[in-house]
C-alpha cells in the first residue's frame, strides 16, 4: 500500500536522497497491515528523534505521549513526522483533530493532555 | 512607587502624578486597560482628541526577572472600536520601569494637523524624576524607519530607546503599529495589533526618545522572595524543551509552528480557503535554519529581542550574499505574508516583513489584507512581486494603499470580498478556527478581536481544570474563560507570554512568577489572586467594549466559516452561540 510521508527538520535525512534539507516528502510502499512502528523501522528513524506525529492531519503522538506505534496504516494515508524540537502548545491544539488512540491516551492521563510538552516521563501531579 | 507621566499633545506639556492607590498593584495590560477604562469615553472617536494612548511596563519589568522586558500599549482601537492592548518587547520596556514611569499617558491632540513632534524623556537627577522636552519631528516624517532609526541613535546617543510610528501611523492606518527598537537598534519590534500607531499619529506624536542615564534601579519590596521566585522561573525556562537554550524556540523560532499547523490541516491558506499550503515547508522555521546554514556556512541560533530574555527566539534571515534581509521572521508574519497569500518564497516573505517594519505596519493585518486584495482581484495569489508593489502603495499612501492600510475588514468591504476573516474588525491570525475549535472560541470572545495571544494556558491549577479537561466536550466555555484570565495576568506582569510554555508544565515556574510579583510589590499573592487579577482586567475590558457598543453579536466568527467546509478535514465552524456566550456570560 502507498503511504505519503512527510519529515520535518533534521530527521529529513532519513528520507535519503529525497531530503530537501529542512524537510522531505517520500512516497513509501508498505505491506498491507503495516503499523506506524513498521514505517519507522523501514526508514530507520530512531525513537529518540521522533517528534510530533500526524496521521491524515490528526495528531497521533507527541514526544512522551506515544500513542501511535501500533496504529495500522491504510493505503493512501498521509503521515507527517516532525523533529524533537518542534512544538504545538496546548492552546493552539485545543479542539483540533486527534486520532482515537491519542484521545484515549490523553483521557487516561491526570493532566488530560493539557501540557505543552511531555518529553520527560512525569511524576504524578 | 513610581509616577504616571502625562504628555498633553494639545499644548505640548508634560505632567507627573502620583500613582493612585487603586492602581498600586497594577502593571502592563492591567494598568493600560484600567486607565483606558477609567479615562476614555467608550464612544470617543479613536482618532479624535478624547482617546488616549497608554504605555505601561509590567509589574516585574526592569528587574532581574528573566524574560520580563515587555510593555503594554493601550487605547481605544480604530480597528475594532473597542479596547485594545498591544504588547511589545525590545530594549525600551525596562527603561520606563527604571525611570519610575509606571504609566505614560498621551492625551489631547494638536490643532495643527500633519505636524509631528517627538518627546525627549530624560532623567532629572536633582529632582529624581523624568523630564520631558518636545522637539519638532518634521525631518523624520514620511520616511523609511530603517533610515530614520540610525539617525535618531546618532543624534541622541546609542543608549537611548525609541518608540514611535512609521508612515502608516502618519496616514492614520488602522493597520499601523507602534514600533520599538530591538537589541541591534533595528525598527523591528511592534506593539502591532489594532491600529494604535494611528492613535499615536492622531496625536501628532512621531517618536518618544527615552534616556534613562542617571536613573536608579527598580526598588524591590522583598528581595528575598523576589530572588526565590526569579530562580524558580529561570530554572523552569532553562529546563523546558520549548524555552531552553538550543530548544525549540532558540533553534527555530516561533516559525517552528508552520510545519506542525500545516500538517494538522489548520494553516489558513489563500485567504482562509484551505488548511494546508503546499509550499509551507519552504517558509517554515526549519527552512530558515537550514537556509541560513547554507548561505552563511554555519548554524545560526536565535537571539533575544530584549534585555534579560533567556528564551531568545528571534531569528535573522540572510540572502545568498550573506546580507541581512530582515530580523525577524515570526510564525505569524511568515504565515500572513506567505501561506495566506499563497507565497512560498522566503526571500519574498522576508522582504514583505521588512517593508512592514519600514512603514510601521502590523504584519498580521498587512498579510491578511493583501490576501483579501488578492481575492478581490488586485493580484493573483502567490504573486510575490505584486504583493511587494501593493505594500509600497500602502507605504506611499496611494488611494489603493489607503484602502489596504485601513485593514482587512475595510479592504474586503471596498473590494466586495465576502470572505473577510475578521472578528470585531480585526483579522484572524495563523490558526484556522474551523480546524482548531478552541482557538476559534478565543477569536470569537476575546475583548481584543480575533487574537491568538489572549487565550494562553499557563497552569492547570489556576485554570481550575486539573483533572477535568476532556478534549472539547464539556466545560469548554469555562476553560476558555480561564485561559483569558490567566493570560491577562501574565500580560500584567511584564513577562513575555512565552514563559507560559514552561510554567504550564513546570508548576514551580509558575509559583516563581507569583513570588517575583510579591517581591516587587510587597503583596502576598497566591494562585487564587492570579485568577482574580486576570478576571478584574477582563471585566474592565468587557465593560468598556459594551459601553462602546459591542454586543454578543460581535462575539461571532464570520458567517462564511459556518457553511464553507475547510479542506483537508472538510470542517465548518459549528460551536454553538450558547457556548460562546457562556464564556463571559453570567
Amino acid at each position: 500500500m502507498h503511504i505519503e510521508l512527510w519529515l520535518y527538520g533534521p530527521i529529513a535525512k532519513y528520507a535519503g536522497e529525497k531530503s530537501r534539507g529542512s524537510h522531505a516528502q517520500l512516497d513509501l510502499e508498505l505491506p498491507e497491515g503495516s503499523t506506524m512502528q513498521d514505517l519507522l523501522d523501514r526508514i530507520g528513524l530512531p525513537s529518540e528523534e521522533k517528534g510530533i506525529t500526524f496521521i491524515n492531519g490528526k495528531l497521533a503522538a507527541l514526544p512522551g505521549v506515544d500513542a501511535d506505534r501500533s496504529v495500522v496504516l491504510k493505503d493512501g494515508d498521509r503521515v507527517g513526522i516532525s523533529h524533537r524540537r518542534s512544538m504545538w502548545p496546548f492552546q493552539y491544539r485545543f479542539g483540533a483533530n486527534l486520532t482515537s488512540e491519542i484521545q484515549e491516551t490523553f483521557k487516561e492521563r491526570p493532566d488530560r493532555g493539557i501540557h505543552h510538552a511531555y518529553s520527560e516521563p512525569e511524576a504524578e501531579e | 512607587m513610581g509616577k504616571i507621566l502625562r504628555l498633553n499633545m494639545s499644548d505640548r506639556t508634560a505632567k507627573l502624578e502620583d500613582v493612585p492607590e487603586k492602581y498600586a498593584h497594577l502593571g502592563g495590560r492591567g494598568l493600560t486597560s484600567s486607565i483606558v477604562h477609567d479615562e476614555v469615553d467608550p464612544l470617543a472617536h479613536a482618532l479624535g482628541p478624547n482617546n488616549k494612548l497608554v504605555f505601561a511596563p509590567g509589574i516585574v519589568t526592569g528587574t532581574a526577572a528573566p524574560t520580563s522586558s515587555r510593555l503594554s500599549v493601550g487605547g481605544k482601537s480604530p480597528l475594532t472600536g473597542g479596547i485594545k492592548e498591544a504588547n511589545t518587547g525590545g530594549r525600551v520596556p525596562p527603561t520606563l520601569a527604571v525611570m519610575g514611569i509606571r504609566a505614560l499617558v498621551v492625551e489631547g491632540q494638536p490643532e495643527e494637523k500633519g505636524k509631528y513632534w517627538m518627546a525627549h524623556i530624560t532623567w532629572d537627577s536633582d529632582k529624581g524624576e523624568p523630564k520631558v522636552e518636545f522637539l519638532p519631528a518634521d525631518e523624520y516624517t514620511g520616511r523609511d524607519l530603517y533610515e530614520v532609526f540610525p539617525e535618531l541613535f546618532d543624534r541622541f546617543g546609542d543608549k537611548v530607546n525609541v518608540m514611535g510610528i512609521g508612515v502608516a501611523g502618519e496616514y492614520l492606518y488602522s493597520n499601523s503599529g507602534v514600533v520599538a527598537e530591538d537589541m541591534e537598534r533595528r525598527p523591528s519590534r511592534y506593539a502591532g495589533r489594532g491600529g494604535l500607531g494611528a492613535v499615536m499619529g492622531s496625536k501628532g506624536l512621531k517618536f518618544m526618545i527615552f534616556d534613562r542615564t542617571g536613573a536608579p534601579a527598580v526598588k524591590l519590596a522583598d528581595s528575598e522572595q523576589f530572588q526565590t521566585g526569579r530562580k524558580k522561573l529561570l530554572d523552569a525556562l532553562m529546563e523546558h524543551d520549548i524555552t531552553k537554550p538550543k530548544g525549540g524556540l532558540n533553534s527555530y523560532g516561533t516559525a517552528v509552528l508552520v510545519n506542525i499547523v500545516n500538517e494538522a490541516g489548520a494553516l489558513p491558506t489563500r485567504n482562509f480557503r484551505e488548511g494546508r499550503f503546499e509550499g509551507a515547508a519552504e517558509i517554515a522555521g526549519e527552512a530558515i535554519f537550514e537556509g541560513n546554514k547554507t548561505r552563511l556556512a554555519k548554524e545560526l541560533y536565535n537571539h533575544a529581542c530584549s534585555p534579560g530574555c533567556v528564551i531568545q527566539c528571534s531569528n535573522t534571515w540572510y540572502n545568498e550574499e550573506g546580507e541581512e534581509i530582515v530580523s525577524c521572521i515570526e510564525y505569524e508574519s511568515t504565515w500572513a505574508l506567505g501561506a495566506n497569500c499563497g507565497i512560498d518564497d522566503l526571500d519574498t516573505v522576508g522582504k514583505l516583513i521588512r517593508l512592514c517594519n519600514a512603514y510601521g505596519l502590523d504584519t498580521i493585518e498587512a498579510g491578511t489584507t493583501i490576501a483579501v486584495a488578492m481575492e478581490g482581484g488586485l493580484a493573483e495569489f502567490g504573486d510575490g512581486q505584486k504583493a511587494i508593489e501593493l505594500m509600497h502603495e500602502i507605504g506611499k499612501g496611494t488611494p489603493v494603499g489607503r484602502i489596504l492600510g485601513a485593514g482587512t475588514a475595510e479592504a474586503a468591504k471596498v473590494l466586495g470580498v465576502v470572505r473577510a476573516p475578521v472578528v470585531k474588525g480585526q483579522s484572524m491570525p495563523a490558526y484556522e478556527p474551523r480546524a482548531i475549535k478552541g482557538i476559534g472560541m478565543t477569536y470569537a470572545i476575546s475583548t481584543m478581536g480575533a487574537d491568538h495571544t489572549s487565550g494562553y494556558t499557563i497552569a492547570p491549577e489556576i485554570l481550575g481544570v486539573a483533572g477535568k479537561v476532556d478534549q472539547f466536550d464539556r466545560d469548554k466555555a469555562e476553560l476558555v474563560r480561564n485561559f483569558q484570565y490567566a493570560t491577562a495576568f501574565i500580560d500584567s506582569t511584564g513577562h513575555c507570554l512565552f514563559i507560559a510554555f514552561a510554567i504550564l508544565d513546570i508548576a514551580s515556574g509558575f509559583e516563581g512568577v507569583v513570588e517575583e510579583c510579591n517581591g516587587v510589590l510587597g503583596t502576598s499573592w497566591t494562585m487564587d489572586d492570579v485568577a482574580r487579577i486576570g478576571k478584574e482586567v477582563i471585566q474592565k475590558e468587557l465593560e468598556f467594549n459594551h459601553a462602546a457598543g459591542l454586543t454578543t453579536a460581535d462575539d461571532r466568527l464570520p458567517e462564511f466559516m459556518e457553511y464553507e467546509p475547510l479542506p483537508p478535514h472538510d470542517v465548518v465552524w459549528d460551536v454553538p452561540e450558547e457556548t460562546l456566550d457562556a464564556v463571559f456570560g453570567d
